[in-house]
């Protein structure tokens, strides 16, 4: 759907050239959703700014769709794939002189006359983002949630096939938060909306996205799926983004002081039915100590466990065909 | 009180038509004329390094001169525009030279401020540059806009006294010639609070109008 080869941007200043983006490589699946994720000043702005072409990279290849090296098109052809693409922002960037329904019907007006049909899609999207009610008023009577709501509903008017999402909730307090991620994967599953989401936030990526990349320093240092990501992080930014979420498997080993093999096992729907742990525990006769415990994203249970006892490859063995996966830590 | 009232209303009248009519041509080139600073600015939609340099040294070249050196400067560029240096019309290139380059300035900064954002909102919603400026950021900056003209409307009315000075007419010419050269104290008042009383109005109904179009 999306695919970057080789960007890179410079940013000319008076005095020197800055590096926003080195050779970054990425892929976005159709009907996914992408987190960028990176400190300030990684360069996630520029990266998600490059596929709309609002800014434009002096090296490498984006394609989109059937748009193939876009860098290359016209301003026409330009105009037309931005039309397919929808974004949000992190000030919502609405327009403070126009309504809520004139905002929403604003990207029509820029190619036409807005139809029947328009007007109509226009009050259907502020139906789904919960906003009915509210279409004759202006930005300035809204909430935060409430007019990132409205911004949500405008990048949809054109019916894209992708969203950008630039930090929309970083301006937002917690309960707005979660009201926009639901809300965004409700549209995203409804529409198969491909959505590539900036954010500093573990938090709020871990929530919301199916893979991730991590920049830092303009370069995308890793990238998988969130649950890999998570529980194996390489590089150090990764590690240290990961903990601010209790990830950080490397951390926690460091804190106990373990000298010999742990495992991390991962449970999916059908071993979560069962009381396995305290199960096996009485029937080999182990004891296992639990080190950590979390929910992945994509609601895998995760644990970290010692075990003490002379049957522990039994145990192991169980567990595997029991359907958890077990991983080696030490 | 041997004056006639007609002398007041004719004085009224000559200031009230120099003000509106500067400030009417002062609106038009100043909006353009900001427009084209903020263009070509470099946090603008068409950087333009060298016309911005041009553009800003005139701007603030005819601001720093003080209005009373600018219209003895203009006389024979006047005198060659509508052959007079006499009277309210007379009066109108010194006025709109003297006031554009500070409406244009608060244009531009309107501009630059609404631009921030809205700029790339426009062009991430397939906006044509044109359409950014005419569709987006000049409707958007339109309370900031009428705020300006308000001020710079009242600055003009403040110039048509001093142009008053020197053959203009209007209430700054009664105040002089009969106020200060023949020494009648109470045409000074009266001028005083006529011309207080049209500020106070033109400001007013400036906030007024301000307030309808703003929407924050």
């Amino acid at each position: 759907m999306i695919k970057l080869r080789g960007i890179s941007k410079r940013f000319t200043t008076k005095n020197d050239v800055e590096h926003a983006l080195f050779g970054v490589d990425m892929d976005v699946e159709e009907n996914t959703i992408h987190g960028v994720i990176g400190p300030s000043g990684a360069g996630k702005s520029t990266l998600i700014r490059i596929i709309n072409q609002l800014e434009a990279h002096d090296e490498g290849t984006l394609d989109i769709m059937e748009y193939k090296d876009v860098r290359q098109a016209n301003k026409e052809s330009t105009r037309m794939l931005r039309t397919k693409i929808g974004m949000i922002f992190q000030s919502f960037n609405l327009l403070e002189n126009k309504t809520v329904y004139r905002n929403v019907l604003f990207p029509i007006t820029l190619f036409r006359t807005p139809t029947k049909n328009d007007r109509a899609y226009a009050l259907e999207l502020l139906q789904t983002v919960g906003l009915s009610d509210y279409m004759n008023r202006y930005p300035a009577e809204l909430s935060g949630g409430q007019r990132q709501r409205v911004g949500i509903a405008r990048s949809l008017i054109n019916r894209p096939k992708i969203l950008l999402c630039d930090e929309p909730t970083s301006a937002l307090d917690q309960s707005s938060v979660k009201q926009i991620l639901s809300l965004l994967k409700k549209i995203q599953q409804e529409q198969s909306l491909t959505i590539v989401f900036v954010s500093h936030d573990m938090h709020v990526i871990k929530e919301l996205c199916d893979t991730v990349t991590i920049l830092d320093k303009g370069e995308a240092v890793e990238k998988g799926t969130i649950n890999d990501i998570l529980l194996r992080p390489k590089s150090e930014a990764t590690k240290l983004l990961t903990e601010t979420v209790g990830y950080n498997i490397d951390k926690i080993l460091t804190d106990y002081h373990i000298d010999h093999t742990l495992y991390l096992l991962r449970f999916n729907q059908k071993a979560k039915e069962n009381p396995l742990i305290s199960k096996l525990s009485e029937t080999y006769h182990v004891h296992m100590n639990i080190l950590y415990a979390n929910v992945t994203p994509t609601h895998e249970g995760v644990l970290l466990i010692d075990i003490l006892g002379e049957n522990k490859d039994m145990v192991l063995k169980d567990l595997h065909e029991k359907g958890v996966e077990v991983t080696h830590v030490n | 009180m041997s004056i006639e009232v007609s002398l007041y209303t004719e004085a009224l009248g000559e200031t009230l038509y120099m003000t509106l009519a500067a400030t009417f041509m002062v609106f038009i080139l100043g909006l353009i004329l900001g427009s084209v600073l903020y263009m070509t600015h470099e946090n603008g939609l068409a950087p333009n390094r060298i016309t911005y340099a041009i553009l800003s040294t005139i701007t603030t070249t005819f601001r720093s001169i003080p209005f009373l050196i600018l219209l003895v400067l203009l006389i024979p560029f006047t005198r060659v525009l509508l052959q007079t240096i006499l009277g309210p019309s007379a009066a109108l290139p010194a006025l709109t030279i003297g006031g554009t380059p500070f409406y244009a300035r608060i244009v531009e900064l309107a501009l630059l401020e609404k631009g921030k954002y809205l700029k790339e909102t426009g062009f991430a919603f397939g906006a044509k540059l044109h359409q950014v400026m005419t569709r987006i950021l000049i409707p958007e900056s339109l309370p900031a806009l009428v705020r300006g003209i308000t001020v710079t409307g009242v600055t003009i009315a403040g110039y048509t006294s001093i142009a008053g000075a020197i053959g203009a007419g209007g209430l700054g010419n009664l105040a002089y010639l009969y106020g200060y050269a023949r020494n009648r104290q109470d045409v000074t008042i009266i001028a005083t609070i006529l011309m207080v009383l049209f500020i106070l109005l033109m400001q007013y109904g400036g906030e007024k109008l301000t307030k309808k179009l703003s929407h924050k």
